[in-house]
């Protein structure tokens, strides 16, 4: 089985012959990149700048919260707002590897921005296995390219480091609890964040209403967990669709978007089925979406596909 | 015991790297166009799946035929891997006629040595386009799913083994026995 002390004391071991300079390290406040930014800290200790990037596709509240608990871990870290910069980069894109790969780069230009100024010559990553299994290869179809890998500029000048290459996320989540960190339970979400929640076009008014469903599915969710009333599912979240449909408010005709919910219950992310939420958790999202933001959503759906033959995320 | 996966390229190879060392197995995944004499000593291969349409693209299969011609231990091939291993042997591989992904049922018509002590009938995780129409002279059916008749296979004069579901993924019921059966069956061999 898998040890997470002995992993962690390996890769320190590890990280400390094969870094010989400044490195920094690129962490959302996930699992993956907040563990690695910790094991990076445990060898280089000073030499290691960690970097967080407001996209502008992040969650409701998470700069603060990342904020705060990066404060929290002690470490050296620094919060870029590149917001404008990704919005700019997306403006027009609808397909969703030409917007991954988009994000992939943009990071990198930021990354590659703050490495100069730290006088850093590695990129640390959190990557996980799913991450270049799905980005694909010469043996392996791309499923979607994930930011941190298929994303990756051809140019890119600096050299990368990812301690969590071959591990899961349930193995990650070990290293985590087992470094003490309080991010080992959060859910899973993608680099491209909110960007690829939005199906079509990521604009600013579009984001901001994916940002809000996902709010509500997050705290509706969580509260019946809290409650007992459900397992809290592996990932839960919204997709804004682009799709309009008519629906009738206060006598009036209505022609408005579909929010879908997913919920999914999975280990490693390489395999999921969807939650059998219950009725009257799912009936309390879908009244709160529909009226919190009437002027936009009128329908919302429930994804009952599992993975295969879908993925967690829509795109 | 040294159990090598060759990479077909399978989203879940990497899984079935990852089952093998749980199970305390020397282990590691190696691309499909290794030669036979570079694998050095192993006791036993899994051909692992991969997006290769076997009748279609076999020359992305790399040297999966030369590792059957060649192996004299037990060898699992999973999905593409059996798909290739069946049209080896004399069989074909088509279209399914109706493909499976996800979530579907297996039924065990064979316990043989590969799924001993498991239920007749239990959950597996599938994800093929293509299934086994015709199977070799030498092998036996084990299993079978409501849409796909051939799930598992065996050859009779050697410890050749194939799957059409994958039991590495964590949603299939019972994977970790059956990798314990088969490293069991590399054991015996072994002696």
């Amino acid at each position: 089985m898998f040890d997470p002390k002995k992993f962690v004391e390996e890769m320190i071991a590890e990280l400390k012959g094969s870094i010989d300079g400044r490195a920094i390290i690129a962490c959302s406040g996930g699992v993956d990149s907040t563990a690695a930014a910790i094991i990076a800290d445990r060898a280089i200790g000073e030499r290691l700048l960690t970097v967080y990037v407001d996209t502008g596709f992040m969650r409701k509240g998470e700069n603060e919260w990342v904020d705060r608990m990066l404060r929290g871990l002690g470490i050296n870290f620094r919060l870029i707002d590149a917001s404008d910069e990704f919005f700019r980069a997306l403006r027009g894109v609808v397909d969703p590897e030409k917007k991954r790969k988009i994000i992939g780069e943009k990071f990198i230009r930021v990354f590659e921005r703050a490495a100069k100024e730290f006088g850093a010559e590695y990129l640390v990553q959190g990557t996980i296995a799913p991450d270049w299994i799905e980005s694909g290869d010469n043996l392996r179809d791309t499923i979607k390219s994930h930011h941190n890998v298929g994303g990756l500029p051809s140019d890119m000048k600096l050299k990368l480091v990812e301690p969590l290459r071959d591990l899961y996320k349930d193995e990650v989540r070990k290293v985590a609890r087992y470094l003490g960190i309080e991010v080992s339970e959060r859910q899973p979400f993608p680099g491209p964040a909110l960007a690829i929640r939005v199906m079509g076009e990521a604009t600013p008014e579009a984001v901001e209403i994916v940002r809000n469903a996902c709010a509500i599915v997050e705290e509706e969710i969580e509260r019946a967990a809290a409650e007992g009333r459900i397992e809290r599912p592996w990932q839960y979240f919204a997709v804004l669709l682009p799709v309009h449909s008519v629906g009738v408010h206060g006598d009036r005709r209505a022609y408005g978007r579909t929010i879908a919910i997913r919920a999914v219950d999975s280990v490693d992310a390489m395999s999921a089925a969807y939650s059998k939420i219950p009725h009257d958790v799912l009936e309390r999202i879908s009244v709160r979406i529909t009226n919190e933001m009437k002027d936009k959503v009128n329908r919302v759906v429930y994804d009952i596909t599992h993975k295969p033959p879908a993925t967690i995320e829509w795109e | 015991m040294r159990v090598y996966v060759i990479d077909n390229g399978g989203q879940w190879t990497h899984r079935e790297w990852r089952v093998l060392k749980y199970l305390g197995v020397e282990t590691k995944m190696v691309p499909n166009t290794t030669p036979f004499d570079e694998l050095g000593e192993v006791d036993a291969l899994v051909l692992s799946g991969g997006a290769p349409r076997v009748a279609l693209d076999v020359e992305r299969m790399g040297r999966n035929g030369e590792y059957l011609d060649r192996a004299d231990f037990p060898v699992l091939g999973i999905c593409a891997g059996m798909q290739f291993m069946c049209g080896k042997f004399g069989g074909r591989t088509d279209p399914a006629r109706v493909p499976e992904f996800g979530k579907t049922t297996l039924h065990v018509d064979d316990e043989d040595d590969l799924f001993v002590g498991l239920p007749r009938q239990f959950t597996v995780w599938e994800s093929h386009n293509d299934e086994v129409s015709l199977v070799p002279p030498s092998f036996d059916v084990l299993a079978h799913s409501d849409n796909c008749p051939v799930e598992a296979v065996k050859m009779r004069s050697r410890p050749i083994y194939g799957l059409q579901f994958h039991p590495e993924v964590e949603h299939t019921e019972h994977g970790y026995d059956i990798f314990r059966n088969f490293l069991r069956i590399v054991g015996e061999w072994r002696k």
